[in-house]
């Protein structure tokens, strides 16, 4: 999407918002608790920026979302880091019919963990992504048509240098706390490395400093399933086509490494469709997970670009703190900010021994951090889990002043 | 204070006599954090704990205090030699399985070690055992047999004998009466409530 088409829509999103929003709010009042009717709003950079390879776009542009109110010091800010599929809209909702709020909205809203009452929560589609920032999908203007591998390599420290310029456009002294789970935890790790001085605490999960070879693995297989499909074409397909059946695999196989044995069993046991006839002899879906996985990657095909899909993947490939500076000690070595990292003990894509060892680096570079674990058998996913622990965990880390 | 209460706190002014101001400081078995906390305060002290309880980490957190939810042991061997300037040990080996391991790697890490500990020779202790022939339970040792800790309760002729053929130095101990204040100088493993000491290698 181009930066203008981005613009022009931003304006009309904004004005529609503008337009609906008074006469909505006295029917529809934010319930106490919920961060309520949201929007999202563009941030257009039009000086190059220079990626990490060495390639430049002329500009680019992050949607992005907030929620509560920035202080008069400018300094209460909780930049909220995505997963490889998230998007910037991690809480509240579009329309008081909307039923499906942001993806973190368990944790932010007023009163919540993350509270907006007390901070003025950021979050950001990372470069690179397909749900408003600029990517592959993107219109090149040198050409008029998509990017599309034309791109450039993305690194997630490419994403946190795009995210640093929209908290200087918005005009923030400094982030109070970045937290995120995952792709996520990684931006988390990235920032304070990056940007010592403006980061005063960090709140990395079910993360980790270096994708392991089991992860990159994981990638390589819905690389393949997406440019194995003749629709992906090198890249190259119209917005409404591409490699769908590619993509669906892709997310299919990805989405088994969020869940665990257990959780699987728990929720979908060897339970049969009623369609499914018994014993029969075919190839139809016939198991609940089966239909599960199928919807997982039917639904995705319609968010998500595979092109983006095989850019971010690539950025969490190229991860690596430690190699990146030549030990995980030294890459710490600049840090000031305090630090809490949540692992999960049923996560086998990022274990708790790679968010262990996160710690265990910082401790030994004489840096300030925490590690804390929740038994869960929800896999990966867990760091979305409904847990009043770990709200508490979350509040607690966030609340108390540093020293 | 209640007596319970006093008794949790008695052996922190002392830890705190023999750490170093903004010394770094590792307190294996950290509970909730209160000698973190107080070590934070009083001593400006770089000081981590370690436990293997969510709910006690968590509640470290919102101290403000320092923790890692894990193994001491796996803890401690991820640390080059004389990482932190001090190790402490209190109310805590007696519920290790392994004790002599955790010493050696906490001698190994740390450049000194304070261990404090319950005299299991202290009179009041012998007698009960003696006179209900029952596992001894009082105010530092609430819960039954059946519901406690792994429990190797030492008195502080063990402890020395241990010392002793470990080749640990021993550079200081305190001894306790058994009202945890007063210092005990004559027969401390058989009048002494409390016990600390301050070991290196």
């Amino acid at each position: 999407m181009s930066s203008c088409f981005l613009g022009v829509l931003c304006v009309a999103l904004s004005s529609m918002n503008e337009a609906e929003i008074p006469a909505l709010t006295p029917a529809a009042p934010a319930t106490p608790g919920e961060v309520g009717l949201v929007e999202p709003h563009d941030f257009a950079c039009s000086e190059p920026f220079t990626f990490e390879s060495g390639q430049v776009l002329p500009g680019f542009t992050l949607r992005y979302e907030t929620y509560g109110r920035l202080n008069a010091a400018r300094d209460n800010t909780i930049l909220i880091c995505h997963a490889l599929s998230g998007d910037h809209h991690c809480a509240g909702i579009y329309s008081p019919d909307d039923r499906k709020p942001g993806w973190w909205n368990n944790l932010i809203g007023p009163g919540k963990a993350v509270d907006t009452n007390k901070f003025f929560v950021l979050c950001i589609n990372c470069l690179g992504g397909c749900q408003g920032s600029t990517g592959p999908s993107s219109i090149d203007p040198r050409t008029g048509r998509p990017f599309g591998i034309a791109f450039p390599f993305v690194t997630i420290r490419d994403m946190v240098r795009a995210q640093k310029l929209l908290c200087d456009h918005l005009g923030l002294a400094s982030l109070y706390a970045i937290t995120g789970g995952s792709m996520g935890g990684m931006q988390v790790l990235q920032w304070p490395i990056e940007f010592p001085g403006f980061v005063k605490k960090i709140l990395p999960m079910a993360t980790t400093a270096r994708e392991s070879a089991q992860a990159i693995a994981f990638n390589e297989v819905g690389r393949q399933a997406i440019m194995q499909d003749p629709a992906w074409n090198h890249g190259d397909y119209p917005r409404d086509g591409g490699p769908r059946v590619g993509l669906a695999i892709a997310r299919m196989m990805a989405h088994i490494t969020y869940l665990s044995d257990a959780s699987m069993d728990r929720k979908f046991g060897r339970r049969k469709k009623e369609t499914a006839a018994a014993g029969a002899y075919n190839f139809d879906v016939q198991f609940e997970v089966e239909s599960y996985l199928r919807h997982q990657g039917e639904s995705f095909i319609n968010r998500f670009d595979a092109n983006s899909y095989l850019y971010i993947t690539r950025a969490l490939d190229h991860f690596d703190l430690a190699a990146a500076h030549g030990s995980l000690e030294q890459a710490f070595a600049p840090i000031e900010a305090e630090t809490l990292c949540v692992g999960f003990t049923s996560d086998w894509l990022f274990p708790p021994e790679q968010n262990r060892e996160v710690v265990l680096a910082l401790l030994r570079a004489g840096k300030r951090a925490s590690y804390a674990e929740l038994t869960t058998d929800l896999g990966h996913d867990s760091f979305l889990l409904e847990s009043p622990q770990l709200y508490d965990l979350v509040r607690g880390f966030l609340e108390k002043k540093s020293p | 204070m209640t007596k319970p209460a006093f008794k949790r706190s008695v052996d922190m002014q002392i830890i705190a006599d023999w750490v170093e101001p903004r010394s770094r400081v590792l307190d294996l078995g950290c509970g909730r954090g209160v000698l973190l906390d107080f070590l934070t305060q009083s001593k400006d002290a770089f000081a981590v704990g370690v436990d293997l309880d969510f709910d006690k980490i968590a509640a470290c957190v919102h101290l403000g205090a320092i923790a890692y939810q894990g193994d001491m042991l796996e803890f401690m061997r991820a640390f080059p030699e004389k990482h932190f300037d001090r190790v402490i040990c209190s109310r805590t080996l007696e519920e290790l399985p392994n004790p002599a391991a955790v010493i050696a790697e906490a001698l190994r890490v740390g450049r000194a070690l304070t261990v404090g500990f319950v005299n299991h020779g202290f009179w009041k202790n012998r007698l009960t055992t003696l006179l209900r022939g029952r596992k001894p339970r009082n105010a530092v040792y609430t819960t039954e047999w059946f519901e406690s800790r792994p429990s190797n309760p030492a008195s502080i002729t063990d402890f020395e004998h241990f010392c002793a053929i470990k080749r640990i130095r021993i550079t200081r101990r305190v001894h306790l009466s058994g009202d945890w204040k007063t210092s005990c100088h004559f027969r401390p493993n058989f009048l002494a409530g409390y016990a600390l000491y301050d070991l290196t290698q």
